[in-house]
């Protein structure tokens, strides 16, 4: 059943076995020279592993970079050296050594400057822009997002991430967010492995992950590493923290509009550690104090665990969880609740010094249920995407100079599209339930990271996927023109298992640098992605409803072929990063909606789907300053994003609703005193891409709107601009309390300019004969807040 | 359920967001003028309109401009085949022919060099077993009030639509958010005991009162007429985090004039009429 894949994996184990038994003697050729030096990078504060802390030995010019897990190795011949160990913003460590045999050796670094509790990551080198062959990747520094102005003084990651080049929004309050010219379903969110089908809480104004429990954020918009794939445009990595090894740890925050609250301690010393995160928001206990709104309920809470514990010399494991909810409800008369929940353990095993493996197992669910409790129109409806997901990853240390990192998994999934349950005896309604649909996803990769030279490297692989969509299900072909629904002919049964189609894919992925000069680099990057499940959303913001569906005998697996590539260059001993990447991207598949489009518990939802073409090309430029007192940076995109399909805009390349030509966001931070640190972002971006009607006609006595020639997203709104302030009191630094406080302030839209979330047309209320264009702005006036943090 | 969709969008309004609506200034170019058809056959006797104008700018508030000596012929699939009398300018009449349940339509329409077809049908209906008005208690989605409910049988068998009409003290309530547009998917062959036709308020925002007289026509509908009710329902109000991309709602009038690419609007529809009334006490 799964050939292809079983002869992938038995091409790998060769490899894979001869691995395993280095080093030992006579194996390799190099084995009496050669000796590894391996071990865990760690703080020394909290225990939390510095991933992309770095390892170098001067003397040879060679090094190596802590994994995801920390974990390092650098194979060396035999002899004596002086190891540094480095991680920005932490006190380098330089330790000489006498190599003679195989050394496993665990490094704890210390934040430099004032020892405080507060982690600080970076996952960064400081000549990383330059040096690393990862091109269009984004890292947030949390520290310094937390130090940005915030909506309602809510740190947000994924508002965040829309302040870098290439990453956009259809407007404030959408969820999600658009990467090179893609959809909102494009990005691949995985939360310690676990994809996250709805990033966001209150339909999108607040994502869904909890800043006090996140270590790190990677965004990747191309050159996506051959490990990753199922999705077209990008991949955001959460990685939520580890809980601190070393002592008890409370942090939190009280806010406007939410609570925080997360603590971590050791299980036992050293050896293992979890953290506990929550936040709710307060909104409805206000609502209580309402008489007419006492019955009514919208709040949304989220809770993130992690644990982790060391399991010998050669062994750890980790255990996460997220669980987040969003509920709403009306007295007696209407109630909606949805959330994410996510499990995740991961099993890491080191082999040998050279040979990293781990083992992940994820569930992870998104559901919603809304429906009227009582009453005789009482009703029940339910939707979801569950995922099991299996998978081993493996780091192969090789030389040096080539790392291989490959893997294999398997993905089932389970989609409930809806089911409708009358609510009680008395109601009108009737059952009614679309089927269930399944499907699994089958990976396996092999990637070479490889430095050629000083100047050139190179990462480069291949990824094999294959979706197949199982039954038990009836599938039907669908007949008739584009643009209109269709009608389903040929229904065929298949039973529980069977296979009613599959795609087998290749996925070539390559990365490319070249270093110019110690301080600058030509890089280039080509990914091809295949997304096998696609979100149904025909509106203008993805909607908590949107339903998942898997690729069906219908409804094929998008497919994007993007290059990439940039001009990296640091100034002033990196005290300066800029960049300037171009790309172009093209993409198959793309789903669209014909005029209409019923996308919610339709029985017969292919028959409205449309298929076509997709490109996106673009040039981003970016600038950041790292050091000194004021910090920040500007990021400038230009940008076109349009898509062709048969049967809308006459068949017609038309640009997408989320196109923006131009992207501008500036962010600075400037610490006024060792207490107050004042920051800034300023956005303006072109407006969304909307159909605008040319004439109006009358039926029954209504206005309705036409465009001549049914043209699609003919105008824009207009552009959006908005600047946020905010300040940070830090509490007094006391050597003798452990607690420890701070204030901020933050105004949201300074200038209260009334951005444009969408135009749209009616006739006058009070007089049919008038018509009107009007504007909708979501947050359109000035928005202070306050809010405290703390930790100890 | 779209009636649910909207509460999910009112849902933002107890968080204090400083979401709002403006009338704004656009500039659009003025599109050229299409026919626009705006007629429908009944099962109840004739005569039957047919009405035709011309599109006109968005923002032009003038009246739309009638077409005037169009040549009109209606024909059923029983043989019965009729030339229309234009009544009034742009306005076209039946004069024999009679709507029937289960028959079909063919209108076509010449004018001005082009040649236009419209079908429709006339399906089945339900009978209203009545309506009431019903006086509710204020609760969290609704005011303090009267409510017109309907009751009656819903026929066995997907694949029934409706259009209801409330008229209040003789006026059609006839907002956009007053089209009411549904099918039976949902409550297939069940007793409709008492849906809500209304909210509170009744024509120009007036509440229904005790005394005021109130009239319900219900509609069953041909599927491809119910989309075009559907499409206006959205276009007409599409506003929110969650609109639908603003399109151009179906018509069921082709231009069938080799070779002509002259589109045109609006919708010859075929429809039954049942109707009820009571005056509050």
């Amino acid at each position: 059943m799964l050939r292809p894949f079983l002869l992938f994996l038995l091409l790998l184990l060769p490899g894979l076995t001869a691995m395993a038994q280095q080093p030992g003697p006579g194996r390799a050729p190099d084995a009496n020279a050669s000796v590894t030096l391996s071990g865990y990078l760690r703080d020394a504060a909290n225990g939390e592993a510095l991933v992309g802390a770095s390892v170098f030995v001067k003397a040879l010019a060679v090094g190596a970079t802590a994994n995801e897990y920390g974990f390092y190795s650098l194979t060396l011949p035999k002899g004596t050296y002086t190891i540094t160990y480095t991680y920005l913003g932490y006190e380098a460590q330089e330790t000489p050594l006498t190599l003679t045999t195989s050394l496993t050796r665990s490094v704890r670094l210390a934040t430099r400057g004032v020892q405080t509790s507060e982690v600080l990551i970076t996952g960064q080198k400081p000549d990383e822009n330059v040096k690393s062959t990862e091109m269009s990747v984004n890292r947030l520094d949390l520290k310094q997002v937390k130090l940005m102005p915030a909506l309602l003084g809510e740190v947000d990651v994924i508002r965040s991430i829309q302040l870098l080049p290439g990453i956009s929004t259809v407007g404030e309050g959408a969820a999600g967010f658009n990467v090179r010219g893609g959809g909102v379903d494009q990005n691949l969110i995985l939360l310690d492995e676990a994809p996250i089908y709805n990033a966001s809480h209150l339909f999108g104004l607040f994502s869904t992950f909890n800043p006090d429990a996140v270590k790190d954020i990677k965004l990747v918009k191309g050159g996506i590493p051959a490990q990753y794939g199922g999705r077209l445009s990008s991949l955001l990595d959460v990685r939520m923290k580890e809980g601190n090894t070393q002592r008890l740890g409370v942090s939190g925050g009280v806010g406007l509009i939410m609570s925080r609250l997360a603590v971590e301690a050791p299980i036992v010393k050293d050896k293992g550690s979890f953290i506990v995160a929550g936040r709710r928001s307060y909104g409805d206990l206000f609502l209580k104090l309402i008489p007419a709104q006492k019955d009514n309920q919208a709040y949304f809470y989220d809770l993130s665990m992690k644990a982790n514990y060391t399991l010998g010399t050669q062994d750890r494991l980790y255990v996460s969880g997220y669980l987040g909810r969003d509920v709403f409800a009306f007295g007696k008369d209407f109630k909606n609740t949805l959330g994410n929940r996510t499990g995740t353990v991961r099993w890491n095993h080191v082999l040998n010094a050279r040979l990293f493996a781990n083992v992940t197992g994820v569930v992870s669910k998104y559901d919603y249920g809304l429906g009227v409790p009582e009453g005789n129109q009482a009703f029940d409806w339910k939707s979801n995407i569950v995922n099991y997901n299996l998978k081993a990853d493996f780091n192969y240390y090789r030389t040096p100079q080539s790392t291989l990192n490959f893997g294999a998994g398997a993905i089932y999934y389970t989609f409930l599209p809806g089911r409708v349950t009358p609510g009680n005896a008395s109601s009108i309604f009737r059952p009614l339930a679309l089927d269930e649909q399944q499907a699994v996803e089958y990976d396996a990769y092999l990637d070479n990271e490889q430095t050629f030279s000083a100047r050139l490297s190179a990462q480069y692989g291949l990824r094999l996927s294959m979706f197949d969509y199982l039954g038990a299900g009836t599938v039907f072909d669908y007949e008739g023109p584009d643009g209109r629904q269709k009608t389903p002919v040929n229904p065929r049964q298949y039973g529980a298992g069977k296979v009613i189609k599959r795609y087998p894919n290749l996925e070539p992925r390559a990365s490319l640098r070249y270093a110019l000069s110690e301080t600058s680099s030509l890089k280039a990057s080509y990914n091809r992605m295949v997304q096998y499940i696609h979100l149904v959303s025909n509106t203008t913001a993805s909607s908590p409803l949107d339903v998942w569906t898997p690729s069906t005998n219908n409804i094929r697996p998008e497919k994007a072929d993007q290059v990439a590539v940039g001009y990296f260059r640091n100034f002033q001993d990196n005290a300066y990063e800029a960049s300037v990447e171009v790309f172009g991207k093209r993409m198959d598949n793309q789903i669209d909606y014909i005029n209409g489009a019923n996308t919610l518990l339709n029985k017969n939802l292919e028959a409205e789907l449309l298929y076509g073409r997709g490109r996106a090309y673009g040039a981003e430029f970016y600038v950041k300053k790292n050091q000194g007192d004021f910090t920040g940076w500007i990021s400038y995109t230009l940008s076109r994003s349009e898509r062709q399909i048969n049967g809308l805009n006459n068949n017609d390349w038309y640009v997408n609703k989320y196109d923006k030509t131009h992207y501008l966001s500036v962010v600075g931070l400037y610490q006024l005193n060792p207490r107050w640190t004042l920051s800034g972002t300023f956005s303006y971006s072109t407006g969304i891409a909307t159909t605008f009607p040319d004439s109006r006609y009358s039926y029954q006595g209504l206005i309705i709107p036409n465009v001549n020639g049914d043209v699609r997203n003919n105008y824009r709104v207009p552009a959006y601009h908005r600047l946020d302030l905010a300040a940070t009191r830090e509490g007094k630094t006391d050597p003798n309390r452990r607690w420890h406080g701070s204030w901020t302030f933050s105004v949201y839209n300074a200038y209260a300019r009334r951005n444009a979330y969408s135009i749209y047309f009616r006739q006058n209320k009070d007089n049919p004969l008038r018509t009107e264009a009007v504007r909708l702005s979501v947050l359109g006036s000035v928005l202070p807040s306050a809010s405290y943090n703390f930790n100890f | 359920m779209t009636r649910f969709l909207f509460f999910l969008l009112i849902l933002l309004g107890p968080f204090g967001l400083t979401g709002c609506v403006d009338a704004l200034e656009v500039k659009i170019p003025e599109g050229r003028p299409l026919l626009a058809v705006e007629g429908e056959i009944t099962d109840q006797p004739g005569p039957y309109l047919v009405r035709l104008t011309k599109t006109a700018p968005y923002f032009e508030e003038d009246a739309l401009p009638r077409v005037r000596g169009a040549v009109l012929t209606l024909a059923d699939n029983e043989g019965h085949q009729e030339t229309l009398r234009e009544i009034g300018p742009g306005t076209y009449a039946t004069s024999t022919l009679r709507g029937k349940v289960g028959n079909q339509y063919v209108l076509t329409i010449r004018s001005e060099g082009e040649e236009y077809r419209a079908e429709t049908e006339i399906r089945r209906t339900p009978e209203i077993d009545s309506i009431r008005a019903e006086f509710r208690a204020k609760t969290a989605t609704q005011n303090e009030g009267y409510y017109i409910l309907y009751y009656g049988e819903e026929t066995p068998g997907v694949g029934d639509y409706y259009r209801f009409k409330v008229f209040h003290n003789g006026i059609l309530l006839n907002q956009p958010n007053d089209l009411i547009v549904t099918n039976d998917e949902f409550v297939d062959g069940n007793y409709i005991n008492g849906v809500e036709l209304t909210s509170e308020k009744g024509a120009n925002d007036k509440p229904f009162a005790k005394g005021d007289r109130v009239r319900v026509v219900a509609e069953s509908l041909p599927r491809d007429y119910f989309y075009f009710l559907n499409e206006m329902v959205t276009q007409l109000n599409n506003v929110g985090l969650f609109a639908a991309p603003p399109a151009n709602v179906r018509t069921n009038v082709r231009n069938v004039q080799p070779g002509s690419d002259k589109a045109a609007v609006g919708y010859f529809a075929g429809h039954t009429v049942r109707a009820d009334s009571l005056v509050i006490r």
